[in-house]
C-alpha cells in the first residue's frame, strides 16, 4: 500500500513536470492548467504517502535520511500551490515540479531498505528539528526560485530587446510577493528548526554549539537571511537586491545542507 | 443555389467610399429588410464596419441575385457605378467560404488579429436572423465562421500581442505590476499618443491620473476629461512620488525628470517600483534614470521596437491561422457537397415508400386475415428487404458528393427509379446546376 502510494505520487510529480514543460513548448496555459492540478494530485497522494508511513511504522516519517528528502519534496510543492493560488504564477511550477520530482527518485533509492534508526535520534526533539528545518529550507527555495525568475524579468525588461522572453515569466510584483512571503515563513520555521536542533544537541552533546562545520555554514546561512529579513523590513528593500541576496543565502543553505558532507567530517552525519 | 459573397474592404476601396456606403447604410435592420425584398435571394448577410461592407448571400438565379445586390449597394453608396464596381470583389462557393472564415478571424482586418470583428459578425448574422433573412446555408456558415474565429483564437497567438505603442505600454505595465488596479498615472505634457497610453492605462484598471503641465490651463483641461488631478511643473517632484506609472510627452528641449529626482522619489516611495514611459522627442527624461534599480524606463524607440517584434510574431502566427482556416473551408465544403445530394436521397427513400405503401395496399385482403403479431412481422420484412436495397445507392451517393461524382450518381440513380417520371409524387426539383459543374464548364 505504501511503496504504491510512493510510486503513484513518484508518477504524478513526473506527469506534472512534463506537463509544464510542454506548456512552456506549446504556449498553451490549458497545459498549465492540468499540470497544476496534476501537481495537486501528486501533492495529495504524496501527504497520504506519509501519513500512511507515519501510522505504519509509528515513528515519525522525517527522521531517516530518504525520508527527509521526500519531506522536503512535499513542503516545496505544498508551499508552491499555495503560492500559486494566491499569485496565479503557473510559470514557478515548472520549476518546482522537476524538483519535486528529482528529490522524489533520490527518495526512491533508499526508501525501500531498512532504515535503523539510531538510539540517539530517538525522542521528539530531532522530529522537530527536521520538519520545521525543512520546512523553513522548502520555502527559502521558493523564495530562492522567485528571486531568480525576478532577476530573470528584470533583465528582459531592462534589456528592452527580450520582451519575447519576459512573456512566459510573471510579473515582477508576484515574484517579489512571492520572494518576500516565503523569506518571512522560511525563516521563521527555519529557526525555530535550529533552535530544537540546538535544545537537542544540548541534551545529547551536553552542549548546544560546537562550531562543528555544518553548524557553521547553516549559522552563515542564517545571518544572511537575517540581514535579508532586516532589509526588507526596515529598510524597505524590494526587488533586485532582495531577489540576489535571497539567492545566495540559498547558496550557502545548500552548501550547508548538501556540501559539508563532501568537504568536511560533521557530528550531523548518523546514517 | 449559389452562395455569392460581394464587398468590399479597406484593401480595395479608399475610404471615402467606404465611409460614404457605412454612413448610407447607417441602419443596418434597414439595409437587411431592403436586401431581404430583392428577387432571387434566398438567403441574406450584410456586415458594414468601417473598414468593409459585405453581403452574403444564397440565391436562386446567380446572374439576376448579385446584379440586385449592386444595384443596391450604388444606390446606397450614390456614386456612379463603373466607380464603385471596381472596388468590389466578388467570391462564390469555396472561396466565399474561406473569405467569412478569415473575416471572421480577423485575418482579413487592418490590424490582424484585432477582437471586434467577430463581435461585428455576430451581430450582423443576429440582424439577419430577426429579420428572417437567414436559412439552412447562411446559419450552418456562420456558426461554422464562429467555429473558426474560435479556433484561431485559442490555437494560436495571433491576437496575442500588443501592437500599437500604448497597448505596449500597457503591457509592460502588467509585466511590472501584474494587475494595474490602484496604480497612479502622472502624465507630463500632453499629446496624443501620450493621452491614447493614458486612456488605455486607465481601461486596464489604473487608478488615478495627474496632469501635469508647463501651462497651468492646460492641465486643467486634460485633467477634467481624465477626472484626475491637474498640477503645474513647479509640483512635479512632489508628485513623483506618487505615481508609479509615468508619462512624459512634453516639448521640452532639456530633460524635464532628472536621475535624481527619479532617485529621490523612489526613495520617498520606499523602492516601490516605477516605470518610466518617455515618448517625447528629444526625451523629457535623463536614461540615466533607466539604470536605478527598481526603476523601468522606456522610450519611444524601445516601444516601437516591441512594436514591430510583435508584428513580426503575428504575421508568424497568421500563417498557422491560415492553415486553420483552410482545414474547415475543406469541411464545410464536404458538408455543403452532401447537402447536394439530399434531396435526391429523399426522393428515393420516398419512392420506395410509396411502393410499399402500394403493394400493402394490394394485399390489404388476406393481410387482414393474419393475427396481429404476424401483419407486424411481414411490414418489418418488406421494410428491411427495401432498406437493404437503397443502402447501396445512398451510400454511393453520398460518397460520390465528396469527389466529383454527383452529377452521374445523381442522374443515375434518379434514372434508374424513375424518380422524375409523371408516376412519382416526389417530382421535386434536384441540384440543378452544381458548382462541380460550374468548375469543369469553366475550366
Amino acid at each position: 500500500m505504501e511503496t504504491w502510494l510512493f510510486k503513484a505520487a513518484l508518477f504524478a510529480y513526473l506527469v506534472s513536470t512534463a506537463g509544464y514543460l510542454v506548456s512552456l513548448l506549446v504556449r498553451r496555459v490549458s497545459v498549465a492548467r492540468i499540470s497544476t492540478w496534476v501537481l495537486f494530485a501528486a501533492f495529495a497522494i504524496h501527504t497520504l504517502f506519509i501519513i500512511g508511513r507515519w501510522r505504519l511504522s509509528g515513528q515519525s516519517p522525517v527522521i531517516t535520511l530518504y525520508e527527509s528528502l521526500s519531506f522536503l519534496a512535499w513542503a516545496v510543492s505544498g508551499g508552491y500551490l499555495v503560492f500559486q493560488t494566491m499569485t496565479k504564477t503557473r510559470v514557478l511550477g515548472a520549476f518546482v515540479a522537476p524538483f519535486s520530482f528529482l528529490l522524489m527518485m533520490a527518495t526512491s533509492l533508499g526508501l525501500t531498505g531498512e532504515n535503523v534508526v539510531p538510539e540517539i535520534l530517538r525522542g521528539y526533539w530531532v522530529p522537530a528539528h527536521v520538519f520545521f528545518t525543512l520546512t523553513g529550507e522548502a520555502l527559502l527555495v521558493l523564495a530562492c526560485l522567485a528571486g531568480t525568475m525576478y532577476l530573470l524579468q528584470d533583465h528582459a525588461l531592462r534589456k528592452k530587446t527580450a520582451f519575447r522572453f519576459s512573456r512566459y515569466l510573471p510579473s515582477l510584483r508576484d515574484l517579489d510577493r512571492i520572494n518576500h512571503l516565503s523569506l518571512l515563513w522560511g525563516f521563521v520555521f527555519f529557526t525555530v528548526g535550529i533552535i530544537a536542533g540546538a535544545v537537542w544537541a544540548g541534551a545529547v552533546w551536553g552542549r548546544p554549539w560546537q562550531w562543528d562545520p555544518k553548524q557553521v555554514f547553516t549559522l552563515l546561512a542564517w545571518i544572511l537571511y537575517v540581514i535579508l529579513v532586516h532589509q526588507r523590513l526596515a529598510i524597505g528593500w524590494k526587488g533586485r537586491k532582495a531577489a540576489f541576496l535571497s539567492i545566495l543565502a540559498f547558496a550557502v543553505l545548500l552548501f550547508s545542507l548538501a556540501g559539508v558532507h563532501a568537504f568536511f567530517t560533521t557530528v550531523h552525519d548518523f546514517f | 443555389m449559389p452562395v455569392v459573397l460581394i464587398g468590399m474592404n479597406h484593401k480595395t476601396a479608399p475610404v471615402e467610399i467606404r465611409e460614404r456606403l457605412a454612413l448610407a447604410c447607417d441602419d443596418p435592420s434597414r439595409a437587411i429588410t431592403t436586401l431581404r425584398s430583392l428577387p432571387h435571394l434566398r438567403e441574406v448577410l450584410y456586415l458594414a464596419t468601417c473598414n468593409r461592407v459585405e453581403v452574403l448571400a444564397e440565391m436562386e438565379d446567380e446572374a439576376r441575385g448579385l446584379e440586385g445586390i449592386k444595384a443596391f449597394i450604388f444606390s446606397h453608396g450614390n456614386l456612379p457605378g463603373e466607380e464603385l464596381e471596381s472596388c468590389l470583389y466578388i467570391y462564390r462557393g469555396d472561396t466565399a467560404t474561406r473569405h467569412l472564415f478569415r473575416v471572421a478571424s480577423s485575418l482579413d482586418s487592418m490590424v490582424m488579429g484585432e477582437p471586434q470583428i467577430l463581435g461585428q459578425v455576430k451581430e450582423a448574422y443576429r440582424m439577419s436572423v430577426e429579420n428572417g433573412a437567414s436559412g439552412l446555408m447562411i446559419n450552418k456558415l456562420l456558426h461554422h465562421a464562429f467555429r473558426v474565429a474560435k479556433r484561431v483564437r485559442t490555437e494560436t497567438a495571433i491576437a496575442f500581442n500588443a501592437v500599437s505603442v500604448s497597448y505596449a505600454a500597457v503591457a509592460l505595465a502588467k509585466k511590472i505590476f501584474g494587475g494595474l488596479g490602484g496604480k497612479t498615472v502622472l502624465l507630463i505634457g500632453a499629446g496624443e499618443m501620450s493621452e491614447l497610453a493614458a486612456r488605455h492605462l486607465l481601461k486596464n484598471g489604473a487608478g488615478r491620473i495627474i496632469v501635469a503641465n508647463r501651462t497651468f490651463e492646460n492641465a486643467v483641461r486634460l485633467a477634467e476629461e481624465f477626472q484626475g488631478l491637474a498640477t503645474g511643473f513647479e509640483a512635479l517632484e512632489e508628485h513623483l512620488k506618487e505615481a508609479d506609472i509615468v508619462i512624459s510627452s512634453t516639448g521640452s528641449a532639456g530633460f524635464v525628470v532628472s536621475a535624481d529626482m527619479a532617485r529621490n522619489a523612489l526613495r520617498r516611495r520606499k523602492n516601490r517600483l516605477l516605470f518610466l514611459i518617455d515618448i517625447a522627442v528629444p526625451r523629457d527624461i535623463d536614461p540615466a534614470a533607466g539604470e536605478i534599480d527598481n526603476v523601468y524606463l522606456y522610450n519611444i524607440d524601445h516601444l516601437q521596437e516591441i512594436v514591430d517584434e510583435n508584428l513580426k510574431n503575428r504575421l508568424e502566427e497568421a500563417e498557422k491561422a491560415e492553415r486553420i482556416v483552410e482545414e474547415e473551408v475543406i469541411r464545410f465544403a464536404e458538408w455543403r457537397n452532401t447537402l447536394e445530394v439530399v434531396p435526391t436521397i429523399r426522393s428515393l427513400k420516398d419512392r420506395a415508400d410509396a411502393i410499399i405503401h402500394g403493394e400493402m395496399e394490394k394485399s390489404f385482403s388476406w393481410i387482414r386475415e393474419l393475427r396481429e403479431e404476424d401483419r407486424e412481422r411481414v411490414e418489418i420484412l418488406v421494410h428491411g428487404v427495401v432498406n437493404k436495397i437503397l443502402h447501396g445507392p445512398v451510400t454511393s451517393l453520398k460518397e460520390a458528393s465528396q469527389n466529383d461524382g454527383t452529377p452521374v450518381y445523381v442522374a443515375a440513380v434518379r434514372d434508374l427509379f424513375h424518380l422524375d417520371s409523371p408516376g412519382s409524387e416526389s417530382g421535386q426539383q434536384d441540384v440543378g446546376k452544381t458548382e462541380t459543374e460550374e468548375k469543369e464548364s469553366s475550366s
